[in-house]
């Protein structure tokens, strides 16, 4: 079979047609995961009873089943169960589930590298903080949260990529992305096989990745530089 | 269908416990395959081997940045072609039929879990002090013997953790080979869960399933670390008797 490199680039570009898509849903979620996060970090920092006990059964839970056995539940379970009491949500539109699984599961992981990086911060700042007269509000914003972040970059980075890889699977529950697209183009082309497209889509995919890769160490750097130039 | 029946979900669990074995048996092959393939790629790195360096670089990229689904189809569709094309090559005759869905999900598998663990190994070997490697070599050992004997089992220690974790991720990730037709536990669970519209009762039990694996895993690798450590913690312990 002739294939050549004019087939390559426009199959690539069909592909794409579907990449907004994927990018909303990325970001959709991501924005929704990390209010999460935070939430979650919060109550498993402060301890608060009952919620925090919940939180870790949740965290255990999202992060020990397959994300497509939690689509799965998310797209065909809770449905089902909000029927029983009489709530039909089954016109809502998928974006809205996937955009619910990817923020649950995503939110979950977010929010141990948050805890995490907040711990690593260390108790001693915020004593500090606080003996310069700061509130707790002042003293997370001025002080702690501000470390925090750069602590928190490279593992929320590769949470971000994870989250791109992961939205590859809102296919599984019928929506058209650039994995739901390839039905179509297959109808459109003579002569093209699936292993093609899904080279394509796979580049596609390391493409976008490998520039959020780039993004984030350049924060990264950029936060170095501000951060050497307090210590010296 | 306005009720949930956990009597239904409750039968069910025996037929869809069968699927436990593939999907065990995707994950602990994928889990083995990669940690062999991922050393001699991780030594590849370490050893900044000329052109093998480049490769292995680019492989662990490109198996990271990709999903695991697409890497799935391009194995589902290109491995029988692939076969194909060593046959009009070679003129030899095998049959592509060969590659069944299982042998492609092993296939797959054992290549993504091998670019993880490439970066697993590698970061393990390099954790471990070179005075380790210069001491061995004193005491007369070859390079190769240092390695087996010294380094890599105190690279296993450091690494132990992150291979626990990377066992989990396969555990999860193993669930995605019911796209191309594996009967594993979320296979089975579909099928069930499309038969007679429980959807939630059979995906809670496929997800409590899982549940119960990842913990399992997880229970085991924190058994191994503790033995890892005791042994640690008798090397030095008689390291200072003798002092």
């Amino acid at each position: 079979m002739s294939f050549g490199l004019g087939d390559w680039i426009s199959m690539i570009g069909q592909v794409m047609d579907r990449l907004p898509l994927t990018l909303a849903l990325l970001f959709v979620s991501l924005f929704f995961a990390i209010v999460i996060g935070i939430i979650i970090a919060y109550i498993r920092l402060e301890k608060i009873p009952i919620l925090h006990q919940l939180a870790t059964i949740y965290l255990s839970f999202t992060r020990s089943t397959p994300l497509v056995v939690q689509l799965f539940l998310v797209y065909f379970g809770i449905p089902q169960l909000l029927l029983v009491f009489g709530i039909d949500i089954n016109h809502w539109s998928r974006f809205v589930f996937v955009v619910i699984t990817f923020s649950l599961h995503t939110g979950a992981y977010l929010s141990e590298v948050f805890r995490s990086s907040y711990l690593a911060v260390g108790k001693d700042q915020l004593e500090a903080a606080y003996s310069v007269g700061m509130t707790y509000l002042q003293a997370l914003r001025r002080i702690m949260i501000p470390q925090a972040f750069r602590v928190a970059l490279p593992n929320a980075g590769n949470h971000t990529i994870e989250l791109l890889k992961d939205t590859a699977l809102a296919f599984t529950i019928g929506m058209v992305d650039m994995m739901g697209q390839v039905l179509f183009i297959i109808g459109n082309n003579y002569g093209v096989g699936m292993f093609e497209i899904y080279v394509a889509i796979a580049i596609v995919y390391w493409v976008i990745c490998i520039v959020i890769e780039a993004v984030i160490s350049l924060i990264e750097r950029s936060l170095m530089k501000k951060h050497a130039s307090i210590s010296h | 269908m306005a009720n949930i029946d956990f009597r239904f979900a409750l039968e069910q669990v025996p037929e869809i416990l069968k699927g436990v074995p593939y999907t065990l048996l995707v994950t602990l092959v994928a889990m083995l395959v990669g940690l062999i393939i991922g050393t001699i790629l991780a030594f590849f790195r370490v050893y900044r081997t000329p052109v093998l360096n480049q490769l292995a670089i680019l492989f662990v990229s490109f198996f990271r940045g990709t999903p695991l689904i697409v890497q799935l189809f391009v194995f589902f569709y290109g491995l029988p072609r692939f076969i194909m094309y060593l046959n009009d090559l070679f003129g030899w005759n095998i049959n592509p039929d060969f590659m069944s869905p299982l042998v492609i999900a092993l296939i797959a598998y054992s290549i993504n879990s091998a670019s993880y663990l490439t970066e697993v190994v590698r970061s393990a070997i390099l954790s471990v002090d070179k005075g380790q490697l210069e001491a061995a070599k004193s005491v007369g050992m070859t390079t190769v013997q240092a390695m087996r004997r010294i380094i890599l089992p105190q690279a296993f220690v450091t690494a132990l953790p992150n291979l626990g974790n990377q066992l989990i991720i396969l555990l999860k990730a193993s669930a995605l080979a019911f796209t191309i037709g594996i009967m594993d536990v979320l296979g089975i669970a579909r099928m069930i869960a499309n038969d007679g519209y429980h959807f939630l009762e059979t995906y809670l039990v496929a997800a409590l399933i899982y549940w119960l694996l990842a913990i399992i895993f997880e229970m085991v690798f924190s058994k191994m670390e503790q033995r890892s450590n005791t042994f640690k913690g008798n090397v030095e312990r008689k390291a200072k008797a003798a002092i």
